[in-house]
């Protein structure tokens, strides 16, 4: 990857600034930046899968249960190492993604979205039903485990490995839609059938974007179940599916840049709105729509408008 | 005393399954017309109970406030098709799904903050009392329900062969330029599936309020139909129908002999299978597509 040098100038003060956060923020500001690093990784998530390949998913908040579910589980009575419990949980997840992924090689549109929302409701009565082992709807706590030496309870490494992560994934991130992997992506869902004519395999690659999404999904289950302590079936149900396209939606279908800033608006946003905490999902709804109705590709699109792309400008 | 058990069971099935048929039939009406699945259909079933509860707390007879609640569900559908699906009629299908869930979540959330989470009731509005017949229990709500949904199901077959706005929309369903040059009014056939699809869901809010109370959650009822729609095959007004009974039906006889964790997985199950193996029904047909 060529950096320019503001890009480089960003990308360490970024660094910098996050190794100082723990020593600098009181400890609820430093959850909020958690909040909103988790959302990040599952925002780009959600949008390689639908912003990138065009699929809908309504159950992302599914595979971040299966994985803080699995996560919490191992930990609290298999007491296993905590780096192998959120490896496994994250396998978990994108196990589960490939199973939703599997019906979606052939489903196209509302199909999928039924399909999503069938694995949604269908994780939700597997969590409520089985109360001795997940807790029902009273919920799980998570026990401290060590990491390295030191508690999970410690705040600057839950910090360091929220960030971490998050630096990791969008590294990931960027690197796949820079790879063919990520043209395939754009092409299946710009034209399936042109797609395959080009000898791209296009069941296979949405299985693949299926996965690898709810990989990213079950990342940021592990670090939410790490970081908040506590997890029930409530904080996974439709209207955070929906949360989490806000944030793409608003941002930008298919943008990085849009990932983020969406991830960031949205966790933030509840906090401005804390006096009226009840109206919180009716705002979120009302921008939603407002969004989609005005601004259908993204707060981004209002950027690109008024910064023109050089790149394109010289090519021309 | 098997065959009591079993004839109850299959009332009961059937009524649960009305209700069910009722809402997947308002889901495919807009969805052969215009193509939009209304994910917010649900919703409109919570506000038909509660404008009946409202209604009925001004101390208004049954038989008016059964036909006031189904013109508020038109009128709130026509307002929403007019005000923003129209707007987006030509946006990806993602625009669409998601667009449609916020429709929904804006108006549970707004029953919400103004009604909180309670659980209200309205009176049962027929003049019977349960009553016995044959060693069967019977109760008159269900056979009520049953009764409004065939009934609406012939006026919808009537109205769909015969009425000329019916036949509209089935043209407009089969190619909308075909019709615009036949002379239809497109727009206008539109918001009408859009308004009498609202009017059912509101119909079926009405049904189902004195038998299972009402709160905000009432909406979580389109899964259910969803899955009626699905097994009757998206495009087709009888499949739904057929589709919401056999559903209902499966659901009580499977509830009452392996009890309720079977009874709540047995939709989502159906579901997964049907899209697997028969994505498009039992009585749909797979679109052709031109590339």
């Amino acid at each position: 990857m060529q950096l320019t040098r503001l890009q480089v100038l960003m990308v360490s003060t970024v660094v910098v600034c996050s190794i100082a956060a723990p020593w600098v923020l009181p400890t609820y500001y430093l959850y909020l930046l958690n909040l909103v690093l988790i959302n990040i990784i599952l925002a780009l998530g959600l949008n390689i899968l639908t912003g990138n390949s065009g699929q809908i998913s309504l159950c992302h908040s599914s595979f971040m249960a299966i994985a803080a579910y699995a996560y919490t589980i191992l930990n609290n009575d298999l007491h296993w190492p905590i780096l192998l419990c959120a490896i496994t949980a994250v396998g978990l997840a994108s196990l589960g993604g490939a199973l939703v992924g599997y019906p979606a090689r052939r489903l196209g549109g509302i199909y999928l979205a039924l399909a999503t929302l069938a694995f949604l409701s269908l994780t939700q009565i597997l969590i409520e039903e089985f109360p001795d082992i997940t807790g029902g709807i009273r919920g799980l706590k998570i026990e401290k485990a060590t990491f390295l030496g030191i508690s999970t309870s410690s705040e600057s490494l839950r910090f360091y490995v929220v960030a971490v992560a998050c630096a990791f994934s969008l590294y990931v991130t960027i690197n796949i839609l820079r790879f063919p992997l990520g043209r395939a992506f754009d092409a299946i869902r710009t034209s399936p059938q042109a797609a395959q004519s080009l000898g791209i395999p296009v069941a296979r690659i949405k299985l693949l974007a299926f996965t690898i999404s709810a990989a990213y999904a079950g990342l940021a289950g592990v670090l939410f179940a790490m970081v908040v302590g506590f997890i029930d079936p409530v904080e996974f149900g439709v209207g955070a599916s929906l949360r989490y396209i806000t944030f793409i939606v608003v941002g930008g279908l298919g943008s990085i840049a849009g990932s983020i800033i969406g991830s960031i608006i949205f966790t933030l946003l509840p906090e401005g709105l804390r006096g009226v905490k009840e109206y919180s999902d009716l705002v979120y709804a009302v921008i939603l729509l407002l969004s989609l109705v005005f601004l259908p590709n993204g707060l981004i699109s209002l950027y690109q408008k008024l910064v023109p792309n050089k790149k394109i400008a010289k090519s021309n | 005393m098997t065959i009591a058990i079993a004839l109850q069971l299959l009332i009961s099935g059937l009524s649960v399954g009305s209700i069910y048929a009722l809402v997947a039939l308002a889901l495919v009406i807009p969805f052969k017309a215009s193509g939009i699945l209304n994910f917010a259909q649900g919703e409109f079933v919570t506000v038909g109970a509660y404008s009946a509860l409202v209604l009925t707390a001004f101390g208004l007879p049954y038989w008016i406030v059964l036909p006031s609640t189904i013109s508020i569900g038109l009128i709130i559908g026509l307002v929403i098709e007019r005000a923003i699906i129209r707007r987006i009629m030509s946006a990806p299908e993602f625009t669409l799904v998601i667009a449609t869930f916020a429709i929904g979540l804006i108006i549970k959330s707004a029953i919400r903050l103004y009604w909180q989470d309670n659980l209200f009731a309205i009176e049962n509005p027929l003049p019977f009392k349960t009553f016995k017949f044959s060693g069967i229990v019977i109760n008159p709500q269900y056979l009520w329900v049953i009764g409004c949904t065939t009934t609406l199901v012939c006026c919808l077959a009537w109205f769909f062969k015969c009425s000329p706005m019916g036949k509209a929309m089935r043209a407009v369903s089969q190619s909308q330029d075909g019709a615009r040059l036949m002379g239809i009014h497109v727009e206008r056939v539109l918001m009408t599936s859009w308004g009498i699809s609202t009017a059912i869901g509101a119909l079926g809010g009405i049904l189902l309020a004195p038998i299972i109370g009402i709160n905000p959650e009432i909406g979580g009822l389109i899964l259910k139909a969803l899955v009626a729609a699905v097994i009757g095959g998206f495009t087709s007004l009888p499949g739904a129908f057929v589709g919401g009974l056999l559903l209902g039906l499966l659901e009580t006889y499977s509830g009452a002999f392996f009890g309720s964790t079977l009874k709540n997985l047995i939709p989502f199950v159906m579901l997964v299978v049907f899209l697997l193996v028969k994505p498009y029904g039992l009585f749909g047909k797979a679109p052709l597509v031109r590339i």
